[in-house]
């Protein structure tokens, strides 16, 4: 431990440390009341839709897929918002953070890993929800096979073949596609809430601004059909592409209600709106960088 | 020789939200600390030493002047390879054992993977924690939360150990070990730069101090030259008899200019007094 030793060399970018800081930080937010609470509700509301259904068979399944989906797409969502708004505040409250960047870690290192421990979080959160959606549909959709089987004795290559409909139906792979798709809006939403908690002055202002983006991400596509069906100006149009760029086009991950409904989705739509997810998150997190690397702490 | 940290006209200046004025924290500091000392910066609350060391950190940048840790700028990372650091009042998450806080920090720092646990179970015992090392951390005690603060500081053999306030709130035995601690990454050549109210204990430990005041340095310089009283003498004898005291007495009367202040039995400290009391055993 000589003084006049050279230093220790030091690599600009280790991905070591990322990710240490991402199980840390992944460990630290499946530790919070909000992950349990929101996961919880989320469960329940999935986990109640077996008593809330009782249609015919063809729009049971309709049915249990809105609805768990869309738990799984808001509580997915209410988590990327809630829990990244009170990360950076809480670390730089406890300080936690004055010693991790005391250590020789840049400090896109420590938004890179934050993100990725949140990106953590939200993915379990959303296995575990689609766990228990998958699980009612296989009860439900064993049920229903129990039923045509009781229905349609004798002819056995019939039922056969209508079981084998029933299932290429209910178990479709759309289903893993709109399980990406929300994952990636919770990614997209929780990408933009660390950019914003990294210049608002408070939680609240940040929920409050990326609740406000969230519901104008979902109606701007709405708005920008209304206003060319209205024959749109120059100048609309201008507004338009840079609320777009403002907002993230939320919408485009609405797979969702297409999935449910049954309708393919191609492989190429699916692939289209993963990478735009990914780029929205790169361009914000990229923000998040610009603004936490000149913040003083 | 390169000094461990060199500061030169360092100023910050804060601003205040939604107000015109602005706080100064600290205003045109310059100093040295070289390599192998103990350096001591004191001052009242609120005087600027925790915005000196975050400056040395590279935390917060400075608003004018400039900071060099083993010559390398603090604004960039590099900077902070060698470099350990015990923030006030540290906080760490609770959630983790002491191995895993440190294993942790080890991580960040650049310590092999393979390492980690042998250097976090080393460094736990050297700090006294051996016992609490697979607790969770909420179950630590103050003194205990400032030990594994040393214990991650620590982590990659650092050259040099930036401790603000290392024993504030810790008991007299706790604040005594942690005074031994650094008395040992002394000898180990560590460079440190530490602030405390302790006066007594910085006394101590320090081979040179500066004097925060309002964001100033009003004094700077090596402990033992800043604190002597040249003029004056003391001899402190042991069991000697009331002639021989009488003798000398009648002696310093016969010199002119010289003169005896006062004449008693020396007192040990409270600390010292306290700590005999209260036995040797050690604080888990
Ligand atoms: N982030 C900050 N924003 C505004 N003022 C600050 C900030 N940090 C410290 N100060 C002010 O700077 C002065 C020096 O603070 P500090 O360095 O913490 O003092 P010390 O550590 O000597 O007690 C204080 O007046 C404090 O209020
Ligand atoms: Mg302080």
């Amino acid at each position: 431990m000589s003084t006049a030793a050279p230093l220790p060399a030091h690599r600009l970018f280790s991905p070591a440390r990322v990710g240490a800081i991402a199980r840390n930080t992944l460990t630290e937010l499946t530790r919070q009341k909000v992950f349990y609470l929101l996961l919880l509700f989320g469960l329940l509301l999935i986990g109640s839709s077996v008593l809330l259904v009782r249609f015919s068979f063809q729009d049971q399944f309709q049915m249990l897929k809105d609805i768990s989906l869309g738990a799984m797409s808001i509580f997915g969502s209410l988590l990327a918002i809630l829990a990244t708004a009170a990360m950076l505040p809480r670390d730089i409250e406890e300080r936690t953070l004055y010693t991790i960047l005391a250590k020789p870690v840049p400090r896109v290192e420590y938004v890179l890993g934050k993100f990725l421990g949140i990106a953590g979080m939200l993915a379990c959160a959303l296995f575990l929800m689609g766990l228990l959606f998958l699980l009612i549909l296989f009860v439900r959709e064993r049920g229903v096979e129990a039923e045509m089987a009781a229905s349609l004795s004798g002819d056995a290559a019939a039922l056969a073949a209508q079981i084998e409909t029933l299932r290429a139906q209910v178990f479709h792979p759309n289903l893993l596609a709109a399980g990406l798709t929300i994952f990636a809006k919770t990614c997209v939403l929780a990408a933009l809430t660390l950019f914003v908690s990294t210049f608002a002055t408070s939680q609240i202002f940040t929920v409050f601004i990326v609740t406000t983006a969230y519901f104008i991400g979902h109606f701007q596509a709405t708005a920008r059909e209304y206003w060319q069906a209205m024959g749109g100006a120059a100048w609309s149009k201008a507004f338009a592409g840079f609320v777009a760029i403002l907002f993230p086009d939320l919408q485009i991950f609405n797979l969702v209600d297409e999935i449910a409904v049954g309708v393919a989705v191609p492989l190429a739509l699916l692939g289209k709106t993963l990478v735009l997810g990914g780029f929205y998150v790169l361009i914000y997190l990229l923000a998040a960088q610009l603004v936490f690397a000149q913040k003083e702490l | 020789m390169t000094p461990a940290i060199s500061i030169r006209h360092l100023s910050k200046v804060f601003p205040v939200p939604f107000r015109r004025e602005r706080v100064v924290a600290v205003e045109d500091l310059s100093l040295e600390v070289a390599p192998g000392q103990v350096y001591g910066l004191l001052g009242p609350n609120g005087s600027g030493k925790s915005t000196t060391m975050k400056m040395v950190l590279g935390l917060v940048p400075p608003t004018r002047g400039q900071v060099e840790v083993f010559g390398v700028d603090a604004d960039r990372v590099e900077s902070r390879v060698a470099v350990g650091f015990l923030p006030e009042n540290p906080y760490f998450q609770k959630f983790l054992t002491g191995t895993e806080t440190v294993a942790f920090f080890g991580r960040l720092a650049g310590v092999p993977k393979r390492d980690l646990r042998d250097r976090a179970r080393e460094l736990l015992r050297l700090v006294g924690l051996e016992e609490a090392a697979d607790r969770r951390l909420s179950g630590y005690s103050k003194g205990m939360l400032q030990r594994i603060g040393l214990a991650q500081a620590l982590v990659q053999e650092p050259r040099l150990l930036v401790l603000d306030e290392p024993t504030a709130g810790v008991d007299p035995a706790g604040s005594r070990d942690i005074k031994d601690l650094i008395l040992k990454f002394k000898d180990r050549g560590i460079t440190v730069l530490l602030c405390s109210h302790l006066l007594a204990q910085v006394q101590e430990i320090c081979d040179r101090i500066g004097i925060l005041h309002r964001g100033r340095l009003v004094c700077e310089g090596p402990l033992a030259e800043l604190i002597e009283k040249r003029a004056q003498t003391e001899l402190v004898l042991e069991n000697a008899p009331a002639g021989l005291l009488a003798e000398i007495e009648a002696a310093v009367g016969r010199h002119e200019g010289a003169r005896l202040l006062h004449r008693r039995h020396p007192q040990a400290s409270l600390e010292e007094f306290f700590l005999t009391v209260t036995g040797d055993e050690k604080k888990p």
